[in-house]
């Protein structure tokens, strides 16, 4: 009995409290959630469970172009923070020294003011009367305004979640034995060929990571769209913000966050598959 | 081999999901409605007010005094929190807790007079002991006293009243003198919002086109709706926004709005271009009002706090500092000896005359209130 509760016992019992905490918190709302979805009616009349499974096809059908601009947006945003993060964390990994941890500092800092107020200044920094606005207009890249365009809610995103594709690139660069590069150049490798055959394949388990950390927040945020977007860049968040506090058809709501799940999911599954699942789970490094 | 496996673990944790639901249908309870039974009246107990008092207010709406004051004057402990930033988000943020006869600890809530009748209809508020409020019954402007909504003021009394009408910057864009305007200036395209509260944006929109909005159909208000649609996808029109557009305005992204009266004053203090315009065809007036939500804790608090905000007196820096339609009477005569020029602000004091053209502020036709609300809904979040 006590040969079992060491060897087997203990590993489930230091699950219990995570699991627990999973369940209360993510399995049971999630299923009143997907209850929800199937209900029909209206608060001035009443709610009915009715396995209407119609609001998922109306709410898609009525929702497709928010669903698509969704995808699109946090599609590129990510695509630009991959840009813009790789090169700085290679920096700070091989090249900053000593200032490696003021660059990281530099990088985590804007954490320390809360997301909304981050965003609230965006506002003024893409305003008509802007440096940035002004710039960009003598360029002629834009004509009029930038401040509630959809590049404006790509700023945003882009902006605001940075930092979740720095940290986890810089992580397996940091980790990465550079006596494998040294190894390289021994055997007369270029620095690109270097590059392109130990750095980057060593640094995909940060990447894949950088990429869904940004990806699946930047999908449902809905405050970037509020503050810097227009009606017509509403994005799914804002759509189920307002079914849920102003319409108040909650079905229609939880039919919509549920999809947006669902199709997030199956993007990830797809996503991990051609990328190769071994490079996020870290199997490489064990080998 | 670890994908196919992590695959099977996420398709077996729906499949739980899906089961779970049905143990989820079971204890979901999802509001069924308004609450049975006759209207209960706020009984007063007829002694002092003591105790704590949770007032959910707007935001910018009270000067910096009067709470300390109150205090000091009575036994009660005020907790002033401005969580009202939208009607239909208090009320969704509220009623889960209200259709079980809690008011999660607030004895007023300020609403507009629309809100304050659905929330009345639904059983959410409470009468009030009108022995209790003699100051509210003695001192509310004559014009206030019988709206068609609460004919008697049997549960609700004006905070303050306003007009929505427009906001425009006048040194950029001195022309715009009418809601039509807003639509077919080219020189104000793309700096132009409306509001997201339906009940203020449309019916101007109707009123422009010579449209009474008290009497306007179904398919008026959706016209109306259309009609901002066609403005927000040509370009015209920037957006539906709320208190945002004040934002907007001082930053000069924003030249005209569709606004509220009380808002230009506030930002003359960064930009004294910035005024209240009497559309040409009329405002809309409103009013945002106290009421006593159904299981409030402390009532005697609340009717002392409407006593003492309906004494002209303790009226006047309320009204002073958020320029809106004050609806207590005397505050005039005070103004008049200690600040002159307020005493003639028509925002603060609107004359018959200057309001001749404004209608109340309307409700769409009851059978049709879902419609037209969703139309708008999806207008703002841009389909």
């Amino acid at each position: 009995m006590r040969a079992w509760a060491q060897k087997k016992g203990i590993p489930y019992f230091l699950l219990f409290p995570g699991l627990a905490w999973l369940f209360v918190f993510f399995v049971v709302p999630m299923a009143f959630m997907f209850g929800i979805s199937l209900y029909e009616g209206s608060l001035d009349t009443t709610f009915e469970f009715t396995w209407n499974f119609d609001n998922y096809s109306d709410s898609i059908s009525t929702y497709d172009t928010q669903f698509l601009r969704s995808f699109l947006y946090a599609g590129i945003a990510t695509f630009f923070c991959l840009l813009l993060a790789y090169p700085l964390a290679y920096a700070i990994a091989f090249k900053a020294g000593k200032w490696a941890p003021v660059l990281l500092f530099l990088v985590v800092a804007p954490f320390f003011t809360t997301y909304l107020i981050r965003t609230y200044a965006w506002q003024t920094i893409l305003s008509n009367d802007s440096v940035i606005a002004d710039v960009l207009r003598s360029l002629g890249l834009i004509d009029d305004r930038i401040l509630k365009t959809p590049a404006a809610v790509i700023a945003g995103l882009t902006y605001n979640f940075l930092p979740f594709m720095i940290l986890p690139i810089y992580a397996s660069l940091e980790q990465l034995d550079k006596r494998l590069i040294e190894a390289g150049r021994d055997l007369y490798s270029s620095s690109a060929t270097a590059f392109r055959k130990i750095t980057l394949p060593l640094s995909m388990p940060g990447v894949i990571a950088g990429t869904l950390l940004t990806f699946i927040p930047a999908v449902g945020d809905y405050i970037n769209a509020t503050f810097l977007g227009n009606t017509n860049q509403a994005m799914i968040g804002n759509v189920i913000q307002s079914q849920y506090l102003i319409t108040k058809d909650y079905p229609v709501a939880a039919a919509l966050s549920f999809t947006m799940m669902a199709i997030i999911v199956v993007i990830v599954l797809v996503y991990i598959k051609f990328a190769g699942s071994e490079s996020l789970m870290g199997e490489d490094r064990a080998l | 081999m670890r994908l196919r496996a992590s695959a099977a673990r996420v398709f077996a944790a729906f499949a739980g999901l899906i089961a779970c639901a049905a143990l989820a249908v079971g204890c979901s309870d999802l509001g069924a409605g308004g609450l049975e039974g006759p209207i209960e009246t706020a009984e007063a107990s007829g002694g002092p007010a003591s105790g704590d008092l949770l007032i959910s207010n707007w935001p910018a709406y009270i000067d910096r005094n009067t709470i300390p004051n109150f205090e000091e004057k009575s036994d009660v402990s005020v907790e002033y929190v401005e969580d009202v930033n939208d009607n239909n988000e208090i009320f969704s943020k509220l009623q889960p807790t209200l259709a079980k006869r809690d008011s999660s600890g607030r004895s007023i809530i300020v609403v507009t007079d629309w809100m304050a009748k659905k929330m009345y209809d639904l059983g959410y508020l409470q009468n009030f002991d009108k022995n209790a409020i003699p100051e509210v019954n003695k001192n509310m402007l004559p014009t206030l006293q019988h709206p068609s909504f609460d004919p008697e003021r049997q549960f609700s009394a004006p905070w303050q009243a306003g007009m929505t009408g427009l906001v425009v910057n006048t040194a950029e864009a001195p022309q715009i003198k009418s809601i039509n305007d807003l639509f077919e200036d080219p020189s104000v395209a793309g700096k132009v919002t409306v509001l997201s509260e339906m009940r203020d944006t449309i019916p101007l929109i109707m009123k422009a086109d010579g449209i009474d909005p008290n009497k306007a159909t179904a398919d008026d208000w959706l016209a109306a709706i259309d009609k901002l649609g066609d403005a927000i996808d040509s370009g015209q029109i920037l957006g539906i926004v709320g208190n945002s557009y004040l934002n907007d305005m001082a930053r000069g992204d924003v030249v005209a709005a569709i606004g509220w009266s009380g808002d230009a004053i506030q930002l003359q203090a960064d930009n004294p271009d910035i005024q209240f315009v009497m559309p040409e065809q009329g405002c809309i007036i409103w009013a945002d009002n106290m009421v006593i939500p159904v299981g409030a804790p402390n009532p005697d608090a609340a009717y002392e706090f409407m006593n003492y905000v309906y004494d002209p007196k303790n009226q006047a820096p309320i009204a002073a500092y958020n320029s809106y339609t004050t609806p207590v009477v005397g505050v005039q005569e005070i103004f008049e000896k200690t600040d002159p020029e307020l005493a003639k602000s028509q925002l603060i004091f609107p004359t018959e005359e200057y309001q001749k053209n404004c209608s109340p502020q309307p409700e769409p036709p009851r059978l049709q209130t879902a419609e037209i609300e969703k139309a708008f809904e999806a207008l703002r979040t841009g389909g």
